[in-house]
């Protein structure tokens, strides 16, 4: 007897220990485990129309300011499932009604057909969508899609660049950031969209007053290398870019590589200081063309005189950037123009950047030339990053389209800051001294200075094309304590009657000065003060001779 | 023989037995009000986000500058418009030594 009762009770004991365990596990398995598998189960059968699957948005890309430059909405798209139709003729007509422009006896070809589903409209309004649903058409079908929608349209298009259809960066600043956007991080770039519209619109000016191919411009930060502003024309919709063609889509900023002609003599000259094989004081004759072995190197303005570093830039004259190089040498000035990245791809935060092309076999007439822009090609983003070292004390300066990015980076030192000292003076003079060739740049005030360039235009065949050329014009503001360098190129501008002729200073120079008159403002740089004039008066140093001597 | 305590234990077990059954069904109503909770939030942040788009589509800096020239007659800022707030101040000092008078 006693081992039945304990029989008994070692059952009871082992159905009332299982059933607390049971309730037990139930208890925490109702807690924790299938937390969203059952209600979503209970969404997904009441509502299938409108269930949205729960995933990542693809990340914003902002200004500097925080205004949305590229962003992901949703959208509906409508389909049909030719199965689920019983009245073939009753739907297209009802489809007909919303939708006007569609052709009744394709879309009767289409619906004839095994298939489970037919794509009908690739985006439809949300009027559209409760159209369809009120209409209770058979087999409809309405899904949810995300489309990447750029608001400023053609605003910086070049920079943000565009997805493909799955949503995956292809160009611009989608594809170089393409794993942290579609983690549904943000991206917060240096552009400034008011500067990037002031740019945009008085190049694109610019460009149609002259006829110009197209154009690019540049405007950076001196000292962190932020492009607040960077254009290149023709440009395009970024909400069109699959319309696009590739002329429109080809970024002349950042990839295009052009022989930017004098605009390389701010180069030359600040080699020039630095090095200290040539003094202030030295003379050099351009009074009489170079021959050097078949090619004869002259000026526009040939001036008959021995002049010096300031009057060779003033005057732009390229006998005299090709005797300085002579002096200073093959060695000393690759050096340096390696030193400024004139030899290396810029490290942009986009895919599309171009590689410089430099003669580098050291010959004399290699040397001489490139003092003055020929026989090297580089983007204007290079020539603006080269700008702003010389500008800047002489600090190497990357150039970045991401905000803050470069902030605590040391800059190596380039120049000395007498020499920058020396080049923002001369680059001053190049457009207050009488004999300037960038006098239409100025702003009236505003401290601008920068040195303006003309070059034969280069064919892709090799050799130069007589008739074409490519204005360009590098400078700072306000150059007695520079804040931006501002960087433009024009290429191929037909000149008008009121330009008289095709230069840089009359066609790429005054886009300089509507551009720093509109932007100063806009950047928080007040007009002339007591400082500026006190660098206006020492300017007075200079004495730059002209052709009346 | 079963005692009154087992009995009270088999009870005790219906009772917790069927409030967690009426548990189950509690939650189970509560995630589902989540859930569409959590989906009306999504739906709203796409309403937002296309709102954004297109209050950012509405302020691009083309439009509003066309807007600020043909409606209210603005015109760029020129370096005469804008002043030093120091310059204001000496201003005000020779309005007050009644210099200007």
């Amino acid at each position: 007897m006693p081992n039945i009762r304990k029989g008994k009770l070692f059952v009871c004991g082992f159905i009332l220990m299982a059933s607390f365990f049971t309730i037990g596990y139930r208890t925490v398995s109702l807690a924790n485990i299938n937390k969203y598998d059952e209600a979503t189960k209970v969404i997904k059968n009441n509502d299938t129309s409108s269930y949205i699957k729960k995933n990542v948005a693809r990340g914003d890309i902002f200004d500097r300011n925080k205004n949305l430059l590229a962003t992901t909405i949703d959208i509906s798209s409508l389909s049909i499932n030719p199965q689920n139709i019983l009245n073939k003729k009753e739907t297209i007509s009802k489809l007909k009604i919303i939708f006007p422009s569609i052709n009744e006896t394709i879309l009767l070809k289409k619906i004839n057909t095994t298939k489970n589903q037919i794509n009908l409209i690739r985006e439809i309004t949300p009027k559209d969508h409760v159209d369809v649903l009120k209409a209770g058409i058979e087999g409809i079908v309405i899904e949810k899609k995300n489309k990447r929608v750029y608001p400023g349209n053609s605003l910086a298009s070049h920079i943000l660049g565009n997805t493909d259809i799955d949503g995956k960066g292809t160009a611009g600043i989608e594809k170089s950031f393409d794993n942290k956007l579609l983690n549904g991080q943000d991206v917060n770039l240096s552009i400034h969209a008011g500067v990037q519209h002031i740019l945009k619109t008085v190049l694109s000016e610019q460009i149609s007053k002259f006829e110009a191919e197209g154009g690019a411009g540049v405007i950076m930060n001196v000292n962190s290398g932020e492009i607040y502003a960077l254009a290149s024309f023709p440009d395009y919709n970024a909400n069109n870019y699959r319309k696009s063609s590739d002329e429109q889509l080809f970024n002349r900023a950042s990839k295009g590589t052009y022989e930017l002609g004098s605009t390389l003599k701010l180069i030359t000259a600040a080699i020039a200081y630095e090095s200290k094989l040539i003094k202030e004081t030295d003379l050099f004759d351009v009074s009489k063309p170079l021959k050097i072995s078949s090619r004869i190197i002259n000026d526009d303005h040939a001036l008959k005189l021995a002049i010096n570093i300031p009057e060779i830039i003033v005057h732009s004259s390229n006998i005299g950037s090709a005797l300085i190089a002579e002096k200073i040498g093959p060695d000393i000035q690759l050096k340096f123009l390696k030193k400024l990245g004139l030899f290396d791809t810029i490290k942009l935060e986009i895919p599309e950047i171009g590689k410089p092309q430099i003669i580098t076999d050291k010959k004399k007439i290699s040397t001489m030339t490139i003092s003055y822009g020929h026989g090297i090609s580089i983007t204007p983003v290079h020539l603006s990053a080269a700008t702003a070292s010389i500008i800047n004390g002489g600090l190497k300066v990357s150039p970045t389209l991401i905000k803050n990015s470069l902030k605590n980076i040391k800059k190596k030192r380039i120049f000395s800051n007498n020499t920058s000292t020396e080049m923002k003076n001369i680059m001053r003079l190049v457009v207050s001294n009488r004999y300037g060739t960038g006098k239409k740049a100025e702003a009236p005030g505003y401290l601008v200075g920068g040195k303006t360039g003309t070059a034969d235009k280069v064919k892709k065949s090799g050799g130069y094309f007589k008739n074409k050329n490519i204005v360009s014009f590098t400078g700072g503001f306000p150059i007695n304590e520079p804040k931006f360098v501002i960087t433009v190129m024009i290429d191929n501008p037909n000149g008008q009657k009121f330009s008289h002729r095709s230069t840089a200073g009359w066609i790429a120079a005054p886009v300089i000065s509507k551009l720093v008159t509109r932007i100063a403002p806009i950047l928080g740089i007040n007009p002339q003060t007591d400082k500026t004039l006190a660098f206006t008066n020492q300017l007075l140093k200079y004495k730059i001779r002209g052709d009346e001597l | 023989m079963i005692r009154y305590p087992s009995f009270s234990f088999v009870f005790f077990i219906i009772f917790i037995a069927i409030s967690l059954y009426q548990i189950k069904y509690f939650i189970l109503k509560r995630e589902v009000e989540l859930a569409k909770i959590n989906q009306d939030i999504m739906l709203t942040k796409s309403d937002i986000n296309i709102l954004r788009a297109e209050l950012n589509y509405l302020k691009r800096p083309d439009r509003i500058e066309k807007l600020a020239i043909e409606k209210l007659n603005m015109r760029p800022i020129l370096p005469i418009d804008i002043w030093n707030i120091e310059d204001l101040v000496s201003t005000q000092n020779i309005i007050n030594n009644g210099e200007l008078l």
